[in-house]
């Protein structure tokens, strides 16, 4: 049956691959590290930074940017369009988008709260559900990579609605996984701390102590993300439904 | 909205720590590792101004780092409300 022929059927690698929050930090490192391996990205955040801005003029015929709230869901949807039309249908999404939080739960205003789920749970999962909708109604395959954190399966103060939405996408990877039933590939890369703006909040006490605590004795570098992001997207391998934690070891 | 003053704040903190047998000093310089008052404590004080005022106080963790004093949790209070 066709259904079984699909499924014994190897997901292809992505080779348009939208990336939400790719301006700075993690995200920009992703975008750069795909178009390096020769793929089309499209890429947003709220505002386009002279870095993104920099790899579009390079790469015009393979990159499609733009400024995107990305919990502004019609923003986001006309945004996947403009990408599709200049680059081809999409096959590929990298959940990177997100804010930081550093305040206790008793101390964090109910908006703040509020905005941390919509931006880093409500926001990831409706891009989710257009990019997959664009992807089945074109019968297309592709692969879904959502960026978590090691704040999920670990408690850390001041973290704690930036946690439950970590742990919230983790445990979306899964199902969504099995929903798809293989016809994609949704996988979540889980980070331990590494610097950027959004861990710019972390004192020095406690970023010592983080990496006191890691047997490899370093943070995590972003570029040391990337591999795993990009095999997720690109290699042939069987992982689905996973979270896979770079953290050298300091959560185990 | 009512603003606590810094004395009765400080009488906030002194009733915070004698919940938990310990004596508030009068010395603002006192260091708060020294006179046992942590980070939950300031949490509890804050949560009480909050009860006077009738006001929700938020704000963010970097800022509490740099409290060591008691002088510093009045001075962090004082001006929060004012914010
Ligand atoms: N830094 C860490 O220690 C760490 C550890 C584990 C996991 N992570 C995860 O890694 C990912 C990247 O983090 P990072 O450290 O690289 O953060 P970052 O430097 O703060 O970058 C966040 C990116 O997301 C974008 N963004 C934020 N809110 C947005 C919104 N409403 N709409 C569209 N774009 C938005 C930002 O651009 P704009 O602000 O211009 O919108 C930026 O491009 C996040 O998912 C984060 O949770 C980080």
């Amino acid at each position: 049956m066709s259904d079984l022929a699909t499924r014994v059927r190897p997901v292809p690698p992505s080779t348009v691959v939208l990336v939400s929050g790719g301006s700075r930090g993690l995200g920009l490192a992703i975008v750069t590290d795909l178009l390096d391996a020769g793929l089309k990205v499209a890429a947003f955040a709220r505002t386009v930074t002279p870095e993104l801005a920099k790899l579009a003029d390079a790469h015009p015929e393979r990159t499609h940017v733009g400024p995107v709230d990305v919990t502004d869901l019609a923003a986001a949807q006309a945004f996947v369009r403009a990408a599709e039309d200049r680059l081809g249908p999409l096959d590929g999404l990298v959940n990177n988008a997100a804010v930081g939080q550093d305040s206790l739960h008793v101390h964090t205003a109910a908006a703040d709260l509020a905005r941390i789920i919509e931006t880093n749970l409500t926001a990831p999962l409706q891009l989710t559900r257009l990019a997959v909708r664009r992807m089945l109604a074109q019968g297309r395959r592709g692969r879904i990579v959502n960026v978590t954190s090691i704040c999920a399966q670990r408690g850390f103060p001041g973290l704690v609605a930036y946690s439950a939405t970590k742990g919230g996408m983790d445990a979306a990877t899964r199902s969504l996984a099995r929903e798809l039933g293989g016809r994609m590939l949704v996988n979540a890369v889980a980070p331990g701390f590494f610097a950027s703006e959004m861990s710019a909040v972390l004192g020095q006490t406690q970023l010592d102590q983080i990496v006191r605590r890691t047997p490899t004795g370093q943070l995590t570098e972003p570029a040391e993300v990337l591999p795993v992001v990009r095999m997720l997207l690109c290699d042939q391998t069987n992982i689905n439904g996973q979270v896979i934690v770079v953290d050298g070891a300091a959560s185990i | 909205m009512t603003e606590l003053s810094r004395a009765r704040i400080r009488g906030l903190m002194g009733e915070v720590m004698a919940n938990q047998g310990k004596v508030l000093p009068d010395d603002d310089a006192a260091e708060l590792r020294e006179i046992g008052f942590r980070s939950l404590d300031f949490s509890e004080l804050a949560l009480r101004v909050e009860d006077e005022t009738e006001e929700e106080l938020n704000f963010d963790a970097p800022g509490l780092r740099r409290i060591a004093t008691v002088g510093d949790v009045l001075d962090f209070l004082a001006e929060l409300q004012r914010q």
